[in-house]
């Protein structure tokens, strides 16, 4: 009972916000190869309207395909060259360790239905969109799909999505880039509460050249922290424990190395070109897909 | 090892009272593991302990003396332990005044607290002193004044009021007597009951008769020595002595003792009736004693005074009295068979006693007569009883009641009545009896020597007078050989009424003085040497006790028409020995003396606890501020 109400209440969207969404579109930085026909222009040349180049004729070229009118004028055959329209690979990548299930609402929850709107507005745009939750215990994973018609798939997989185990990102998102070799939008999602560090992830990811996204994403106890008295703090992945007892002192130190890890990830993402987003769980997702990724460039 | 040990525990008892309370510092290790297993943190799992790591070394890296405030609250528990473990063994410092105390001031009026010290008394230092506490006396203190000499005073009980201890103590007087603390500390032994913190402060030279006799040391006590002066001389010893038999001279014998640290040369004068008799030089080394007998004709009743002539420093030892009196003797009657054993030792040991007027006669020629103090039938009674006292040996009373059951053969001596004057000093259990009378008592007789058989010696007295039985003859035992038979003897004669006039020639000053009752005279007046009369209210039944006799001279009686003179002396090596005592005795332990201003035990325990309980909040509000692990 519970599991089906975490469920819904992690992909439903409201049809209205489906309808707003349906206006956006993913913004891809660079022009890449598609996988199959799309609407996105694609750095192949092929079958569409808009005139690309031309080049000579060589033996069994289609001649469909001959400028006549050159031949006319020059004598010689050029065959006119148009430019490809191919689909874009959007990448959504979960981080679904025992941390993100931390939050009110849990973090894992915002980022599903993050993920689910982003998946959403890709299908609408033709795109293709891949989806993989991962922690070390398991890995969760959609085979790509497109169409608006795959909807009903993407937010039925992304609400099956279960938290558990610890966070190996970089390992993660290793494997994930050596296994997705389509070039596109990769999005991270995750709180980046590595022990091992948030940079081996973004570095993997980079190098898959796609134009990766990172939200970054934290729970209100994170930011604001409600805690009074002497406490044990349990670390609940790795179950290590600190002892602390409460004090302004304290507090204030929280604070200023919460500020320091969002700067930290947010500078390394900038110096590789990455667009970086710090979230609070409890956020509007509405206002944050309609305006906030909208004016940092990643949906338009 | 053992020196350092020693030296450590008499450094630690001589700055804490109690200090066996140090015994609490046993709980350390258990505050140590009060505060390990005290703190119980709430448990909380949260998403990465990363952040809060790193806080915590940022903040524990800044924090100055991180090591020790780690340890604050652990360290502010120990210390506030420390100071009331300290507090309980309550720590003093010596300082000067007697504050924050109920205090017992014991007072020495005895004779060398008369010395005079300069231009004043021993005695008005003491007093000086006395009245310097009174006048530091703080709110909530209180003081109670002792005096102490022959007899014990309490001039007054536990007060605040400042008028009446300065009327106390200026009201007290030196006497003529030797120095007695006992009863005085019975005094604050009874008022300690009541008063835990009582502070003891004995004002004396330290010249104390009966420290032997003191009390365990249960007091906070300090001796405040007075005096300094040791320039004396003073008669000690003093008696007369009349010969044997009653031929030849009397002798007086004086000892006087030098107690300054020159050698004396002075002279000893005897006066009889205020007529000089004979004038003797005394010389004495510094500590030394000089015997002097003066040989004398016998002078019949009279006052014997010696005077010393030499200016010292305390004037009470340097003249003594005698009483002379005609001798009483004591008409004695033996009846007893001429040449028998028992008139042999009897007649032996009564002629000892030069008191003793002895006839003897046969029993038949025996006829009741009243001449005789004390008559001794030996085998024979008569067919009356006698006046006055009355022996009878191997025989029994007539008409009394006592009857003779028939005979013991060899009776053991069991048990005596110690408590009856006439078995006084003497152990009757090594005399051998062939044969005694088994006797049937009266009532209110008492057995004075048990055997198996019945009583061997008993006291059958009648109203006031003295009647014994011996239920054996002296020829059937070996008694006369043993030392008991002339004590016995003794002790007959000194239970004879009469003879109570004739022992005293003088008494100790401050000892009741005894006045014997007269027929139809109803009161006495006594004429203390300074002048004072004083009526005493007489018994006919028995003597009366008369017990101001603190000035030492010569009191006059004066019952009816009859004057009779006594004399009183103090007489006394310990008092004539005027240089202070630098310690004072008090039950196994010492004190020592404290010149000048009485130095007291400031006890510490107060500020500890306020320090232990600020020492406490200190560590609340650190614990409560909670900013390290």
């Amino acid at each position: 009972m519970m599991r089906e109400e975490s469920t819904r209440s992690k992909t439903v969207l409201d049809p209205e916000f489906l309808r707003k969404l349906e206006r956006l579109a993913l913004a891809a930085k660079r022009v890449q190869l598609g996988v199959a026909k799309g609407e996105r222009r694609s750095k192949r040349k092929g079958i569409s309207v808009e005139f690309a180049d031309y080049r000579d004729y060589v033996q069994g070229d289609d001649t469909r395909f001959v400028d006549w009118n050159i031949y006319g004028r020059l004598d010689s055959l050029f065959l006119k060259l148009f430019q490809e329209q191919e689909d874009l690979t959007v990448h959504l990548l979960i981080d679904a360790s025992d941390s993100m299930a931390f939050g009110t609402p849990p973090k894992l929850e915002f980022a599903c239905k993050l993920a689910a709107a982003i998946g959403y507005v890709a299908l609408v745009g033709y795109d293709r969109v891949s989806v993989e939750a991962f922690s070390n215990a398991r890995r969760q994973r959609m085979l790509p799909c497109r169409g608006r018609a795959s909807a009903g798939k993407l937010f039925n997989f992304i609400g099956s999505i279960e938290p558990g185990g610890e966070t190996n990102l970089e390992r993660s998102c290793r494997s994930y880039v050596i296994r997705n070799r389509a070039k596109g939008v990769a999005v991270i999602m995750s709180d980046f509460f590595d022990p091992q560090g948030f940079e081996g992830c973004i570095r993997g990811l980079t190098q898959s050249r796609s134009d990766v996204y990172a939200i970054h994403i934290l729970a209100p106890e994170e930011i604001e922290p409600e805690l009074t008295g002497d406490l044990k703090l349990l670390d609940c992945e790795t179950n290590a424990y600190v002892e602390i007892s409460v004090s302004r002192a304290l507090m204030r130190r929280y604070k200023e190395n919460r500020d320091g890890f969002c700067e930290a990830v947010r500078r390394y993402c900038r110096a590789r070109g990455i667009g970086h987003f710090v979230v609070p769980s409890d956020a509007d997702i509405e206002r944050l897909t309609l305006e906030v990724l909208r004016r940092g460039g990643m949906l338009r | 090892m053992n020196a350092l040990l020693s030296a450590l525990e008499s450094a630690v008892s001589s700055a804490f009272i109690a200090p066996f309370f140090f015994a609490f510092l046993g709980l350390i290790p258990v505050v140590i593991l009060l505060y390990l297993l005290k703190l119980r943190r709430t448990e909380m799992v949260i998403s990465s302990t990363a952040l809060w790591r790193k806080s915590l070394q940022d903040l524990t890296a800044n924090a100055p003396f991180q090591k020790l405030r780690k340890n604050l609250l652990l360290l502010l528990q120990i210390l506030a332990l420390l100071l009331l473990v300290f507090a309980l063994a309550r720590p003093f410092l010596r300082t000067t005044g007697a504050s924050g105390h109920s205090i017992c001031l014991l007072i020495d009026r005895s004779a060398s607290m008369q010395t005079r010290e300069g231009d004043s008394a021993r005695l008005d230092a003491a007093k000086r002193e006395a009245l310097a506490i009174v006048n530091d006396l703080r709110g909530g203190d209180k003081i109670m004044v002792v005096t102490f000499a022959e007899n014990s005073n309490v001039l007054c009980e536990l007060t605040d009021d400042r008028f009446r201890l300065r009327q106390a103590i200026n009201s007290i007087e030196a006497s003529d007597t030797r120095t007695k603390i006992r009863d005085a500390l019975l005094v604050a032994h009874s008022l300690k009951l009541t008063v835990p913190d009582l502070r003891l402060i004995i004002m004396s030279d330290g010249r104390i008769s009966d420290d032997e006799e003191l009390g365990a040391r249960a007091f906070d006590l300090s001796f405040v020595q007075v005096g300094e002066s040791r320039d004396n001389a003073g008669i000690v010893s003093f008696s007369t002595r009349k010969p044997a038999g009653g031929e030849g001279e009397c002798q007086s014998f004086i000892l006087v003792h030098n107690e300054s640290s020159e050698p004396l040369d002075a002279t000893l004068t005897l006066y009889f009736d205020d007529a000089a008799l004979a004038v003797e030089e005394v010389a004495a080394a510094p500590g030394g004693d000089h015997e002097v007998v003066f040989a004398h004709p016998d002078l019949g009743s009279g006052v014997l005074r010696a005077e010393l002539d030499h200016d010292d420093h305390l004037a009470a030892d340097n003249r003594a009295w005698l009483t002379l009196r005609p001798t009483a003797m004591i008409k004695t009657l033996l009846v007893s068979k001429s040449g028998s054993t028992g008139e042999y030792w009897l007649k032996r040991v009564m002629l000892l006693d030069p008191r003793v007027e002895l006839s003897a006669i046969e029993p038949s020629d025996y006829g009741v007569t009243d001449e005789y103090d004390l008559t001794i039938f030996d085998g024979f009674a008569p067919e009356e009883l006698p006046p006055g006292s009355v022996l009878f040996i191997n025989s029994v009373p007539p008409a009394m009641g006592v009857e003779v059951v028939g005979t013991v053969e060899n009776p053991p001596v069991l048990a005596k009545d110690g408590e009856h004057p006439a078995m006084r000093f003497l152990n009757p259990q090594n005399v051998g009896i062939r044969k005694a009378m088994r006797l049937a008592l009266p009532e209110g007789s008492r057995e004075l020597i048990s055997s198996t058989e019945g009583a061997l010696i008993a006291d059958v007295s009648r109203g006031d007078r003295q009647i014994l039985v011996v239920a054996f003859g002296i020829e059937d035992s070996d008694w006369p050989l043993k030392l008991s038979f002339p004590l016995f003897i003794q002790n007959l004669l000194a239970w004879v009424p009469r003879s109570a006039m004739a022992a005293e020639t003088f008494i100790k000053t401050g000892r009741p003085m005894t006045i014997m009752p007269l027929p139809d005279i109803e009161a006495a007046t006594v004429t203390s040497p300074d002048g004072a009369r004083q009526a005493v209210q007489l018994d006919p039944m028995r003597p009366v006790f008369f017990g101001a006799t603190e000035r030492a001279g010569i009191y006059t009686v004066e019952r009816g028409g009859e004057v009779e003179q006594l004399a009183v002396n103090l007489l006394d090596m310990n008092e004539s020995s005027i240089g202070p005592a630098d310690r004072l005795s008090v039950g196994r332990g010492e004190v020592a003396a404290e010149r000048g201003r009485v130095r007291q035990n400031k006890e510490l325990w107060r500020w500890l606890v306020i320090a232990g309980i600020c020492a406490l909040t200190v560590e609340w509000w650190v614990y409560s501020r909670r900013a390290w692990i």
